[in-house]
């Protein structure tokens, strides 16, 4: 096994284990958002589309100063998709003696593409929408891992573990028998699913077709590798064999061999392994003879990339579905889209959302889900509240703390507590206590609040609920637990929630009016409400005579 | 009309022990006449707790940990050859087992486990042959193998059935209790439940008495040190609802709609002044 495979199932283990641990409660020896903080674009493309730097995000820019040093080694060596890219690839790949399926000419046009795909996501980014979820290969790989092959692979677990069942019952392997694997469930996973077979079946025209012609952070660092220091060179002992052209999975060698396009080589050393005359070599020194020039967009296309960007992102903030603003009169704010607790001002939340999926992978309650279109063509893949699914753990901040952009902010749990996502209400004519006269109040049971109310209404025998709105803080328990079929009869809305970029939620709140600790020791109103103390015939609720 | 043993030897319907936790919990059943009256040698013993709420156990919100110790020790004692702790949680399960402390207790038990899941794969429909209204529900396997069924609930208040105890907490061992609510009368679909899992032994754990704004509280907790025992569901609840203030006020058994329908339905007895109780001091 070479040095490469080893550096490069390294990576791609390292990665899948940082994902594996991306899970409540985090155990914070290590930043599990390692490796997309090491993605250039997501720097680049961040930093314009929320005007600020970053500081989380500056490994993508230190991977992108290093690339003038290697070239393209995070490519070659790191990036996670290159290296799934080359999994898949041998499957779906030309096979062993076709190194691609595209004249020399096609290739030299296509692998421009990359350019202009990133030239249209900074576009977009200059008018402050983040496209970069699009085609960052790190925002992809960890969506696709996370939201894929992770609750596919849990819910095969559950699957296996319910057909050894009878075995290890009667063996009397207990652990297996009882293990139970949380169920992940995800929406849009068909989309991400989709997007990825069709990057893996290009491989049928060329090995690493993403890579050579669409992404668009490998066109960021091939700006920045076009005369790296360490770098491919041939001897004088080279034949002109061209097995070292053909074999490149990059399409990096000229005709000529001796001669490289620097800015498309991943400094993978394919070639110092196929070269039967030992006449290639990387390492520093005079190369510029054997360099390629190399091919830049015409100014053309840039500029039509880079307006047809900021015209996408353009047309986003003038769509019906765009966020509520200062500059878009009406009161449009869908009413399922209920942001993570420590979401940043939705616009400011767009610009800096990566779309990675790491909140919703780390989720204990699977209630963070990505959205498809409920927040616009901008807010593809962004993360929501599903309280149907889940409810939003008063305990648990890990959604801010795996963050890599901070468009969820990082909060220390008693902060987190305040950082109110939306209000409930009760659809009294849904309501088992309110319509159907039933004993029912479980939303006031699970309520970790304490934002539900018991109160006595004439005409009715059981006592029903009101939310306390200065109490709530959206967690979505009560509608979460409601049972009531299909729609809960209390429903959480985004409605009040807390959008800062600074500053406490505590004194927010506090200053609003809000009350919102959870905490469990502390008492509820006295009953004196719901019963007359001294009316013998009025009894406390649950109670009948 | 109801279950033969009635009075028929020299143990009381009901006995209460006084003292702590162990103690009270070892004195009540042996003043039933000892935990070999219920379990024989290799028998499977599913003991259903409280144990559904990621809550320490002084909010008693969940049955205190000795207390389900001391009884899967009696039952190991007694020959059992297995004792499962089972319940189907309301929060996550790792949490509920952890922060209720009972899991932790139990691991030096030996046989013993402790098992906190709401996996379709665990549970089997069954027919409730006896129910009124809810004719059909999805059980614990476990729970429909084993030999011997122990309910060991917490004391305390309910909002939606004024309290929860024995009775109601059988419905930790089904997997859908949103139809309790929502399909049927819950107090009534209670009962239903209850005339397939009938507890062979009830063990109240009244040490603390979560006596308002319960299941899930906070709510005002009495410091009671007490256990409830009895062979009879019914009664066993009926005593611990006389004994304890509830709201801050005294409440009858009749005044718990599952309690009465469950006596007028001859599941046991709420009849306090006929049965015969006997107190101890543990």
């Amino acid at each position: 096994m070479s040095f490469r495979t080893i550096i490069r199932f390294l990576s791609l283990g390292f990665f899948i284990f940082l994902l594996w641990m991306t899970t409540f409660p985090l155990k914070g020896w290590f930043p599990v958002d390692f490796f997309l903080r090491l993605d250039p674009l997501i720097f680049l493309g961040t930093v314009i589309s929320s005007r600020q730097l970053i500081t989380a995000l500056i490994p993508g820019l230190l991977i992108l100063l290093l690339t003038l040093v290697l070239g393209r080694f995070f490519c070659g060596y790191i990036c996670p998709m290159g290296i799934t890219l080359d999994v898949t690839d041998k499957v779906f790949g030309p096979g062993k003696n076709n190194n691609t399926k595209l004249s020399a000419q096609k290739h030299a046009v296509m692998r421009n593409i990359k350019y202009l795909v990133l030239l249209f996501i900074l576009g977009t980014c200059l008018l402050g929408i983040s496209s970069v979820f699009l085609a960052s290969p790190l925002s992809l790989v960890t969506r696709f891992y996370g939201l894929v092959l992770y609750p596919g692979l849990v819910f095969m677990g559950e699957g296996f573990l319910t057909l050894v069942m009878p075995l290890s019952s009667a063996l009397g392997v207990s652990f297996l028998t009882y293990a139970e694997l949380e169920p992940y469930r995800f929406a849009t996973q068909w989309f991400i699913l989709l997007f990825f077979a069709a990057v893996f079946a290009l491989a049928y025209y060329s090995p690493r077709f993403w890579c050579r012609y669409l992404c668009p952070s490998g066109a960021l660092m091939a700006l920045f590798s076009r005369n790296p220091v360490v770098g491919r060179k041939v001897s004088e002992a080279c034949t002109d064999c061209s097995i070292c052209q053909k074999k490149c999975p990059m399409d990096a060698i000229d005709s000529d061999p001796t001669r490289t396009s620097h800015h498309e080589c991943i400094a993978c050393e394919t070639c110092v392994r196929v070269c039967p005359e030992q006449a290639v070599n990387f390492g520093i020194g005079e190369k510029k003879s054997g360099r390629v020039t190399g091919y830049l967009p015409a100014r053309r296309q840039v500029l039509a990339s880079l307006a047809a960007g900021a015209g996408s992102a353009l047309l986003i903030q003038t769509g019906i579905s765009s966020v509520k603003s200062e500059f878009i009169p009406g009161n449009i704010l869908p009413s399922s889209l209920i942001r993570p607790p420590g979401a940043l001002p939705e616009e400011s939340f767009l610009g800096r959302c990566i779309r990675c999926g790491q909140c919703m992978k780390v989720c204990p309650t699977n209630t963070l889900q990505p959205v498809w279109l409920d927040g616009g063509l901008g807010g593809i893949f962004s993360p929501k509240v599903l309280p149907r699914r889940g409810p939003c753990d008063p305990l648990c901040n890990a959604c801010g703390m795996v963050c890599p952009s901070g468009a969820l902010r990082s909060l220390p749990l008693a902060e987190k507590m305040w950082a109110k996502i939306g209000t409930s209400y009760i659809i009294p004519f849904k309501c088992l206590a309110w319509e159907w006269k039933r004993e029912c109040l479980v939303c006031y049971e699970v309520c970790p609040y304490a934002a539900l109310e018991l109160k006595r209404v004439d005409g009715n025998p059981v006592p029903v609920p009101y939310v306390i709105h200065h109490k709530c803080s959206g967690c979505g328990a009560c509608e979460y637990h409601c049972p009531v079929q299909a729609g809960s009869a209390i429903v959480v809305e985004p409605m009040e929630s807390l959008r800062m970029s600074k500053g406490s939620y505590i004194d927010k709140g506090r200053a609003i009016g809000l009350d919102l600790e959870a905490d469990p020791d502390r008492q509820r109103r006295p009953p004196g409400h719901l019963f007359d103390g001294d009316d013998p015939g009025d009894l406390p609720p649950g109670f009948s005579s | 009309m109801f279950p033969a043993y009635a009075g028929a030897d020299s143990y009381p319907h009901i006995s209460i022990a006084k003292g702590g936790l162990e103690e009270a919990t070892k004195a009540a059943v042996s003043t039933l006449g000892g935990m070999k009256v219920f379990v024989s040698q290799g028998d499977k013993v599913v003991i259903k707790p409280n144990m559904s709420f990621a809550h320490p156990p002084e909010r008693a919100t969940n049955t205190h940990p000795e207390v389900v110790r001391a009884l899967s020790e009696m039952c190991i004692e007694a020959g059992a050859a297995s004792v499962m702790v089972l319940d189907n949680p309301l929060q996550g399960a790792e949490l509920c087992l952890e922060r209720s402390g009972i899991q932790e207790a139990c691991r030096l038990v030996p046989q013993t486990s402790v098992h906190a899941f709401s996996s379709s794969r665990f549970f089997r429909e069954v027919r409730l042959d006896q129910g009124k209204n809810m004719r059909q529900a999805s059980v614990m396997q476990d729970v429909l193998e084993a030999d011997v069924l122990i309910a060991a609930p917490v004391a305390k208040s309910h909002s939606a059935t004024g309290v929860s105890l024995s009775m109601k907490g059988m419905m930790g061992l089904i997997r859908d209790r949103g139809i309790m609510h929502r399909r049927y009368n819950l107090s009534s679909a209670i009962v239903d439940l209850c005339t397939l899992l009938r507890a062979d032994l009830t063990v109240i754990d009244a040490t603390r008495v979560l006596s308002s704004h319960g299941p899930y509280g906070p709510g005002e907790v009495i410091s009671a040190r007490t256990i409830i025992a009895s062979r009879d569901m019914v009664a066993a609840d009926a005593k611990t609802v006389e004994m304890f203030p509830w709201y801050g006020r005294d409440i009858r058994p009749d005044q718990v709609a599952h309690i009465r329908e469950a006596h007028e339905r001859g599941l046991g007895r709420m009849d306090l002044e006929n049965l015969e109780t006997r107190t101890v001091t543990a």
